[in-house]
């Protein structure tokens, strides 16, 4: 134990040697040789896909480095890297001014993602309003026949309390509205894809950057979900990836922040289907 | 009186054969969907296994993470179990009065019914407690899932040791005290020799237990992605909960074929488990895992 | 070896033991002190009678006490009889060899990890739910109960041919004496004989339904509702547990999932309660 604080150390005053003016320090997989240590992520699950592959890259050219990556959701990546039980936590939605203050968070965003509406490939629906999907998530519209689809109920899924993404969508997507308390309760971006996904009647919401064929996104008020619609800002439910560390990021954590603006990581984080930002 | 016979053979056979449908449907599933995965890249992902287990390189596309993940929890937990069990179970047997034999069986019969995710919670409450109080190192981690894991396997050492020794004919026990052994050379020399069989059935079943818990372990510090756990501070990743992640959160067919590959490794390892501690002492397994 | 070593070793015996023990009471007195500031005050029935809604402040956990009785107790109704009559089959009905192949199988079931139930559940058994039945997803009471009674089922079935076996040979012969068919004493001799362990087993059976998580955390939903129909989906305080895990250490939210812990630990300790006075008003 005593030595991994030694290197950590090591590495932190490696770190201050490359620190550059204002941003976190611009790493390529190069900074991460000869360092030793463990980083612990966690949080918002649609960070997961970036985080999983960022590792991957990184422990593939030092496997003297650990990263452990959890998920739970934006409020677990908040409350547990408040309470130093991991070094850089995730949220999918801004951390309030409470949090920072309470903990001392730094947040940090390095890419934009929007929220889909989502339902299964075999519905026929393509587009809702703003109400319907209102009316769908309280329960009031409780058949697709409804919407001009078949008459079927509407098997309705949401996501957790700590979910970054419900937030952002129930404050964006549903004006605040109600989410009916019959809905299906999943605990991650990939699980509400999966539940989806195998569900015929379906209907949820999904991160932008999880969107593959096996679901299939639904246009929000005539504007379809896409990455330019996000980045031009005509798709209104979009949010910030951010990542935090309590206090300034020191050591390894560092490098892995510095590491997502770096060329190699912001290849990953559009490969991915998000919109990188600096 | 025909009639009841008849309608009572005809519902014996009819539980027996949805039982037997059941199992049938559960194994085959597994098994038709699990068995092609069964390579070695399915552990190893694209790393050669020797690299891999000589920790020279990450594994980062197999299931050796949560292989190791689960083998370090079972061996952990068992070391944590083990003594504090055998200890209990010889006190029980050999020491106790009657009254308060009667009161700790009381306290391990509930302990052994105290739902798994109880256990977790009060490892993960321990966890942030150690955190605040004693030191920022301390979270959720193998440590204290380890230690909540022997919480929950301690009745089933407990009670084997127990009624192995209990079961021990009284002359056995006499015949050394008569010529004149101590209390404890008794029990090291004659009696725990001969109850190792049901002790060892015990500990068979408390690996089983630690080998297909995932409740405890989603409280106390398993992840989705962590490859080798470098410290016992450190979390990990185990073959139950990458079932579970799976089967909620597949991105792709191949990764819920590999899905089915660990549920395949998991129940073989489970069942073999289950079945040596059966052969060794089929009546011990009974009462550790049903008494009343 | 010397006195003295002896008195340390039985000493050591005895810590384990007394070590042990307090374990049981150190798992109620965390959940005690952390779901504290719960019970201030007149707090403690509202937390029972509430529903559950966190967006209100509203922390009551109702509904996954509905929803753990609902599913324990349907799936306890589903694999009593089948297993009562899977124990008639091993131990009466069956010709010797079949009984002894189904006994096997029966043991290697209990070896069955609980997440491969689910597992199962999601892929095999939620599609025909939701196709045949009113449930719009297949994710419902009805779905995890089945999985649940069938997980049980197994303990179930060797529990009771064990109290069918225990009864005493002298009855069985006297049954035969008499002419009596196979069922005859099976009905009238050996289940009478038997009552106590089978309600002893059903006991435990149930324990082990309420306090299982992983079928119910992925087959039933986890809708924090009460649920009006076995095809609703529903939240039993397990997968409560689970879920809510993630929330501020601080707040309500997170301290409701200790009290989930409270009630569990309540239920089980009855359970193990009255399965001893049964033991003890079985005095032979």
């Amino acid at each position: 134990m005593k030595k991994q604080l030694v290197l950590m150390m090591v590495a932190g005053l490696m770190g201050c040697m490359f620190w550059t003016q204002g941003m976190v320090l611009a790493g390529s997989l190069d900074a991460f040789k000869n360092e030793k240590g463990t980083i612990k992520v966690a949080g918002g699950t649609a960070h997961i896909p970036v985080m999983k592959e960022a590792a991957k890259q990184i422990m593939t050219v030092n496997s003297d480095i650990q990263i452990t990556i959890a998920g739970g959701g934006s409020g677990v990546g908040i409350k547990q890297v408040g309470e130093g039980l991991v070094d850089i936590g995730n949220s999918g939605r801004k951390p309030t001014d409470e949090e920072i203050a309470k903990y001392g968070l730094k947040p940090v965003q390095w890419a934009i993602d929007g929220v889909a509406i989502v339902i299964n490939p075999k519905n026929i629906i393509r587009k809702l309003t703003g109400t319907q999907v209102k009316d769908i998530f309280a329960g009031k519209i409780d058949n697709w026949k409804q919407v001009g689809g078949e008459d079927k109920a509407v098997s309705l899924y949401t996501r957790d309390e700590a979910s970054g993404t419900r937030e952002v969508f129930w404050e964006k997507g549903l004006g605040k509205g109600e989410i009916s308390s019959k809905a299906n309760v999943v605990v991650s971006n990939g699980a509400m894809k999966t539940a989806v996904a195998q569900d015929p009647y379906a209907i949820g919401y999904v991160s932008v950057g999880h969107l593959d064929q096996s679901v299939a996104p639904v246009s929000f008020d005539g504007v379809e979900p896409t990455l330019e619609s996000v980045k031009s800002g005509k798709y209104p439910i979009a949010r910030g990836l951010y990542s935090m560390t309590k206090g300034e990021p020191k050591g390894l954590a560092k490098k892995l922040i510095g590491f997502l603006f770096s060329p190699e990581g912001q290849k990953i984080i559009s490969e991915k289907g998000f919109i990188p930002v600096q | 009186m025909k009639m009841l016979d008849r309608v009572v053979i005809a519902f014996s056979w009819i539980s027996a054969v949805i039982i037997v449908g059941a199992v049938c449907a559960i194994f085959g599933h597994i098994i038709l969907n699990g068995a092609g995965t069964i390579k070695l890249s399915l552990i190893f992902g694209d790393v050669a296994p020797l690299d891999a287990l000589l920790l020279k390189r990450q594994v980062l596309n197999g299931l050796f993470p949560a292989v190791i993940g689960t083998l370090l929890l079972i061996l952990i937990s068992v070391m944590w179990a083990v003594p504090l069990g055998l200890g209990t179970g010889i006190y029980l047997a050999e020491y106790a009065g009657a009254i308060s034999k009667k009161i700790f069986n009381l306290f391990f019969d509930i302990l052994a019914g105290i739902p798994s995710i109880v256990i977790g919670l009060f490892g993960f409450a321990l966890a942030i407690f150690l955190h605040k109080n004693v030191s920022n190192n301390i979270g959720p981690c193998l440590l204290i899932s380890s230690m909540a894991l022997a919480f929950l396997v301690l009745p089933y050492i407990i009670r084997t040791t127990q009624v192995a020794l209990e079961e021990l004919p009284r002359e056995m026990r006499l015949t050394a005290l008569a010529l004149g052994a101590t209390r404890l050379q008794n029990i090291r020399h004659v009696l725990l020799p001969r109850a190792l069989s049901g002790i060892t059935t015990g500990v068979i079943l408390a690996i089983g237990r630690c080998a297909e818990d995932t409740a405890v372990i989603l409280l106390t510090g398993v992840v989705a992605m962590a490859g080798i756990p470098h410290s016992l501070m450190g979390s990990y990743e185990a073959l139950p909960f990458y079932i579970y992640y799976i089967s909620s959160q597949y991105t792709s067919p191949e990764e819920l074929l590999t899905g089915y590959g660990a549920s395949l490794i998991l129940l073989v390892l489970c069942i073999g488990l289950f079945s040596a501690a059966f052969l060794i002492q089929k009546r011990l397994t009974y009462i550790t895992l049903y008494r009343a | 070896m010397s006195p003295t070593r002896e008195y340390l070793y039985e000493k050591g015996f005895l810590f384990s033991a007394i070590l042990s023990g307090s374990i049981v009471f150190l798992i109620f007195a965390f959940m005690l002190i952390m779901g504290l500031p719960l019970f201030k005050g007149n707090q403690v029935v509202a937390l029972i009678k509430n529903d559950w809604l966190p967006a209100r402040g509203v922390y009551g956990i109702y509904p996954m006490v509905v929803a753990t009785l609902a599913i324990s107790f349907f799936s306890l109704a589903l694999a009593f009889p089948l297993s009562l009559g899977c124990a008639f089959f091993s131990g009466s009905i069956a010709p010797p060899r079949i009984a002894r192949v189904f006994r096997k199988m029966i043991q290697i079931m209990t070896g069955i990890p609980t997440v491969i139930y689910g597992f199962v559940g999601i892929f095999l058994l939620v599609p025909i739910v939701r196709e045949f039945t009113t449930s719009t997803s297949g994710l419902c009471i009805f779905s995890a109960s089945l999985m649940l009674g069938i997980m049980i089922s197994p303990t179930l079935i060797l529990f009771f041919t064990d109290s069918l076996e225990a009864v005493p040979k002298s009855f069985l012969d006297a049954a035969d004496a008499l002419g009596a068919t196979r069922v005859q004493k099976l009905l009238y001799v050996m289940v009478p004989q038997a009552k106590k362990g089978i309600l002893a087993g059903l006991i435990l059976a149930l324990g082990r339904a309420l306090g299982d998580t992983m079928v119910a955390l992925m087959i039933a939903g986890n809708a924090a509702r009460v649920p009006e129909s076995l095809f609703d989906a529903a939240r039993t305080l397990t997968a409560h547990i689970a879920l809510v895990i993630a929330a501020d250490y601080e707040s309500f939210e997170f301290r409701s999932i200790f009290a989930c812990g409270l009630v569990l630990y309540a239920f089980i300790a009855l359970m193990v309660l009255g399965v001893r006075w049964i033991g003890m008003t079985n005095k032979r």
